[in-house]
């Protein structure tokens, strides 16, 4: 019966290619669409590797600081121990634009033996800063006042930007970017953050320690708070802060709300994408739906006759359905075949299981959208009698 | 063969009530060739599509090689169709997107028989038609009387014992008409293949054995 179906179908190839351009156009708006929730939906399940919970951040655009280095550490001390000293603040850190959670990134390059990796999140931070998020060391270990007498600058970086840059290899100790004028020793390894939103893939991140000069501009603290401190107290934060930064403006945010912002920002896409692929999904199926239904109308004689010759009203459902089946799989081989080249080609830079993860779940809606959409036809052609079709033609 | 007793056929709308079929017993012997006559709208193709199954009686009894047809499910009288009986139409009915030999396979595919047997059997049929050198040809490539052998090829190509022809020979002209009245005879005379026959020609239904008419739905002899 297959190989009737297929001449069925390849005799009138002239008739079947728009509805298999149709077939074919949908599966590839829907494996775009799949691609981007399997891309999401994989990274939302990886871990965030740090706590935001009881965090808020303290913005502080100052008008002026004091110039010399030693005037700013004394100002920034004085400011740490002050907060630090209200009771509901476990930890308080310093740290650049790029808090967790913001619109701000700042990146940066590595070299290690010829091996040049780009577009690392680089975050410059003080000591405190792995408290505050209580990120997890995977070895070495974070910043401390023993970095002050090194040689080189210390840095942490993420295990993925250790798996880039040393594979299998050990981290700790090795010094990068030896030929420039600021080379760099890895202290420390932490579990990799996701730092943009619950949606955001894993990507290479490094931390630097915090010096005096980076004073200079650091506009950011973030402070964990102990659990159950609520309004009331950030009044009062926002009072001791404008006492000893006058001039300055002062903004306190909870990354909770920041995590929700940053998360709508990334689902606001994907959801009218999703609109937009439900809408042409509807076209075709109705499209589907509507050309089958015509067929059927187109072929009452042949249906006729084939229960005429011996069909029962079964076979003649299960020939539309089959039909339909037939046209949507070679729609879907040249669908598959435009869509192996994303991981092939490696078209976008994600990886190969998201897109293979997306090809098989857009094939089987499409399928699943067909057997809808042939079912009901299908059943009508069924319960065509053979004598009135036969009579009608 | 075929045997219909006190058959009732009443087409039913909402408005009008029309009796196409009044009290029809029939007899049909094995190895029989029977004509049936009568003016348009009498019940001629009503009655053969009671005889083919195709259609069910408002009243009366159909029994074919002496089983009883009424109490069959559409699956068993699929089958019986397709065992027993043989169709031929006036306009042919092939499916204009298969070619002859595809078109001639039709009835098997929905037997238990393989693709090689299919097609073997397939060209007997049409050898027998004289249209083998036309297998690969596609319907609208033929002449009406090739086209109408193509649909004897189909409707003998599972060996059926009866063959209902509804006007077979009604779109054709004196010619061709004759070329496919004699195959439908050697059927007849060579397979002893039973056939009742729909025509409104009288020379073609006198070369039948035996001639049945209708009028307004009733036997008139």
């Amino acid at each position: 019966m297959f190989t009737h179906l297929f001449k069925l179908i390849w005799n009138k190839k002239k008739q079947n290619f728009m509805l298999m351009l149709e077939i074919l156009v949908s599966f590839l708006v829907i494996f775009a669409v799949f691609t981007m929730l399997v891309y999401y939906y994989k990274n939302y399940r990886k871990p965030m590797n740090f706590e935001y919970d009881q965090v808020w951040s303290i913005g502080f655009k100052m008008q002026d600081r004091p110039q010399s280095n030693d005037s700013l550490y004394v100002f920034f001390e004085a400011l740490k121990n002050q907060v630090k000293s209200m009771p509901e603040v476990e930890q308080l850190s310093f740290s650049g634009h790029n808090i967790p959670f913001s619109m701000s990134t700042s990146q940066n390059s590595l070299d290690y033996e010829g091996r040049h990796v780009r577009s690392i999140h680089d975050y410059t931070v003080s000591d405190d800063h792995a408290k505050v998020l209580k990120l997890s060391l995977v070895s070495g270990r974070w910043f401390s006042k023993e970095d002050d007498a090194s040689r080189y600058q210390p840095i942490v970086i993420s295990e993925f930007l250790k798996d880039k840059l040393f594979g299998t290899g050990e981290a700790v100790g090795q010094v990068l970017d030896k030929e420039s004028d600021h080379p760099r020793r890895i202290v420390g390894v932490v579990k990799d953050i996701k730092d943009h939103g619950d949606y955001q893939a894993i990507e290479s991140a490094m931390f630097r320690r915090a010096d005096t000069n980076a004073l200079r501009w650091m506009e950011q603290a973030l402070i964990r708070v102990k659990p159950g401190t609520g309004v009331a107290f950030e009044g009062r934060l926002y009072k001791a802060l404008a006492s000893h930064l006058t001039n300055a403006t002062i903004e306190i945010e909870h990354l909770t709300n920041k995590r929700q912002a940053k998360n709508s920002m990334t689902l606001v896409p994907i959801i009218i994408m999703m609109v937009v692929a439900g809408f042409l999904v509807i076209n075709v199926a109705l499209g589907l739906f509507g050309v089958l239904w015509y067929n059927i109308n187109r072929r009452k004689a042949e249906i006729g006759l084939r229960r005429a010759i011996g069909a029962p009203a079964g076979s003649i459902s299960r020939q539309l359905v089959s039909e339909a089946m037939v046209l949507a799989t070679l729609a879907l081989i040249v669908g598959c075949f435009f869509a192996v080249q994303f991981p092939l080609l490696n078209v976008f830079d994600l990886p190969a299981s998201v897109y293979i993860y997306a090809i098989v779940l857009a094939v089987l809606f499409v399928y699943l959208l067909v057997i809808i959409c042939s079912l009901y036809p299908g059943k009508q052609a069924a319960a065509i009698y053979p004598a009135v079709a036969l009579h009608e033609d | 063969m075929i045997q219909l007793q006190n058959i009732e056929k009443v087409y039913r709308t909402s408005a009008v009530e029309t009796l196409a079929l009044n009290n029809v017993n029939l007899n049909v012997n094995k190895g029989e060739f029977l004509s049936i006559m009568g003016p348009s709208g009498c019940g001629k193709s009503t009655l053969l599509n009671i005889m083919g199954l195709l259609d069910a009686p408002s009243k009366g009894e159909v029994r074919i090689d002496n089983e009883a047809t009424t109490s069959l499910s559409d699956k068993q009288m699929a089958h019986f169709r397709n065992k027993k009986l043989g169709f031929i139409f006036q306009s042919y009915h092939l499916i204009n997107d298969l070619r002859v030999l595809d078109n001639v396979e039709l009835p098997l595919l929905y037997r238990n028989s393989n693709a090689k047997e299919r097609t073997r059997l397939a060209k007997a049929a049409l050898e027998k038609v004289g249209l083998s050198n036309r297998m690969k040809h596609f319907p609208n490539q033929l002449s009406g009387g090739q086209k109408q052998r193509v649909a004897i090829a189909r409707a003998i190509v599972g060996e059926p014992e009866i063959i209902l022809a509804d006007e077979p020979t009604g779109n054709l002209d004196s010619a061709m008409g004759n070329e496919i009245m004699d195959i439908l005879l050697e059927l007849n005379n060579i397979d002893k293949t039973t056939i009742v026959m729909v025509t409104h020609d009288e020379h073609m239904a006198r070369r039948t054995h035996r001639l049945v008419r209708l009028f307004d739905g009733s036997q008139v002899s």
